[in-house]
């Protein structure tokens, strides 16, 4: 199976199918002739033709190359190893895989999405980790402990407290005890699964994962000790992803191509990692810059920095959380952020220091830009970003003693700023 | 002659307890829960002892144990941190910025009395 030419692969996947060749090539717009000569090796293909068979038959048109059928193999034989258990016949695995591709890809592709999850798992829990909703109610929780603790051990060692006194502290106990019974509703009820946005907030792409799990920084693609579909293969995507996954990879290795690591560092640097500043050294857009930004190795002299950017409704297009500023999947965030108000000044960058609820400080810098050339009769399309960084005192003076200061939070369900007036729903922790 | 001991906390039970707990003590207590105002009234008030909370309303007691150890007037002040259970970065980052002492919530009664005797003896 593994030395099998192209063309027999087709016909194994199109026979896995139960599709006649006639069937087959309607579908992916060739003649049954044509399709016919390809099958039996007697045509090479490739571009637009394989790409529209590899479609028909649901496949990656990798999938259906030489490398990708030997990868199916080095899956299944992993699939095969996982499980210690099970006895599986190890000589006779690329037998199988050749005999039954279905099989041999359905395995492997469960084999895939263990692996997967289990990644996701890890993410997902690091993510609890520094989710700000927990966070702030696990606060909340041993606030309330400490003063039911507290004032019960002061009751418990005063015999001799008056009376009036006593009874202060009784009835401080008996609020911070129904205080304490709410939070631990409010907690149950956050991890009850009843909203969409709850349930879909678990959902990431693979590109995503990719970058979580490789910290933001891709450094085998920049130094092209990898190609793309060498990253591609390995993670066994539907079509569809496949073909998202390879766009978001092209697009992260073009950044890095005309912001090169290593003498975007020395610059970054000597400007103190100032966005605007390195966006006039560079000749280039504050967009390009901040991007590169997020996208940095993590060591100690090297400011870590987050993005978010989100069109003119406010719908999250890309995101790079830190661990000390979650962001929301889909819209929903503090409306004062200045990546919006960055949006009625297009091309104006705005500088803010942001002062968060629980006392976490973040310089930001946002800025709007058009997404097309304007046109007569077209609304123009503005999108915009926001770089975040906390830790400003890496940045020059400029950046950030003089900068205004903007006091935020993340999103009003998780935010103790009650008489905001910038308040559309309610703080989940009724009881603060 | 009474020492004084400036509580900056926004839970006002914990306050209510800690000053109980310190005034029975003989020590004279004053609180404030509000960060932002914290450093200027500890400026204003300079207390023997001061019990900071780190997750506090508007300013981070963070910032405020740094404005304390950056202003020359106060900068040798025993200060007591309190903050979360199990926070260990937390912690790191306190004692990193100067914290003389630094506690857990849920506290014992007995222990916080302990340090603050020990640190004002000191």
């Amino acid at each position: 199976m593994a030395g099998a030419l192209l063309g027999t692969r087709i016909r194994e996947n199109r026979k896995a199918l139960s599709l006649n060749q006639k069937d087959l090539a309607a579908i992916a717009g060739v003649s049954a002739s044509y399709l016919n000569l390809i099958e039996h090796n007697r045509r090479g293909i490739a571009g637009k033709t394989l790409n529209a068979i590899a479609r028909a038959l649901n496949v990656s048109s990798a999938e259906l190359s030489e490398g990708m059928n030997q990868a199916l193999i080095d899956r299944v034989k992993t699939a095969a190893v996982r499980n210690t258990q099970i006895k599986t016949e190890h000589d006779r695995i690329e037998e199988f895989c050749a005999r039954f591709p279905g099989f041999a890809r359905l395995i492997a592709r469960q084999s895939d999405q263990i692996d997967r999850r289990d990644e996701e798992f890890t993410i997902l829990s690091d993510q609890l980790k520094h989710d700000p909703y927990f966070a702030e109610a696990m606060h909340l929780l041993l606030s309330n402990i400490t003063t039911i603790r507290s004032t019960s051990d002061i009751l418990a060692t005063s015999p001799q407290m008056p009376t009036k006194t006593a009874q202060h502290f009784i009835n401080n106990l008996a609020q911070e005890a129904r205080k304490l019974s709410q939070t631990a509703e409010d907690i149950f009820d956050y991890f009850e699964p009843t909203s969409e946005q709850q349930i879909t907030s678990l959902d990431i792409s693979p590109y995503e994962a990719l970058l979580e799990k490789n910290r933001y920084y891709l450094k085998d693609l920049e130094s092209d000790s990898v190609t793309i579909d060498q990253i591609l293969m390995p993670l066994a995507l539907s079509t569809a992803e496949h073909r998202e996954t390879e766009k978001s990879l092209k697009s992260y290795k073009k950044m890095a191509d005309n912001l090169p690591i290593q003498q975007f560092l020395i610059a970054a640097k000597n400007h103190n990692f100032d966005a605007v500043a390195l966006a006039q050294y560079f000749n280039t857009d504050i967009l390009s810059i901040s991007f590169r930004m997020a996208h940095l190795p993590i060591k100690a002299e090297i400011p870590q920095f987050g993005l978010i950017q989100c069109d003119a409704s406010g719908a999250v297009l890309y995101r790079k959380q830190l661990n000390s500023f979650s962001l929301p999947r889909y819209g929903g965030a503090c409306p004062l952020w200045p990546v919006y108000r960055s949006l009625s000044q297009p091309l104006q960058p705005i500088r803010a220091m942001l002062d968060m609820p629980m006392g976490d400080r973040f310089h930001t810098i946002s800025f709007a830009y058009p997404t097309e050339a304007a046109q007569i009769g077209i609304p123009a399309l503005t999108e915009a970003i926001m770089l975040f960084t906390p830790d400003y005192a890496m940045l020059p003076k400029v950046a950030h003693g003089q900068t205004p200061q903007l006091t935020v939070g993340l999103q009003c369900t998780v935010c103790s700023r009650l008489a905001c007036t910038a308040r559309r729903a309610s703080y989940l922790l009724s009881n603060k | 002659m009474q020492k004084t001991i400036t509580i900056v906390e926004d839970e006002p039970f914990i306050i209510e307890a800690l000053t109980f707990l310190l005034e029975r003590e003989g020590y004279l207590v004053e609180s404030v829960s509000d960060g932002a105002l914290a450093i200027d009234f500890i400026i204003k008030t300079s207390p023997n002892l001061v019990i900071l909370d780190i997750m506090l309303p508007n300013v981070s007691g963070m910032k405020i144990l740094e404005d304390i150890r950056a202003t020359a007037s106060i900068s040798g002040l025993p200060v007591l941190m309190l903050t979360a259970k199990g926070q260990k970065k937390d912690r790191q980052a306190a004692e990193d910025a100067g914290a003389s002492q630094f506690m857990t919530k849920p506290f014992e009664n007995a222990a916080l009395i302990k340090n603050v005797k020990a640190m004002l003896f000191l």
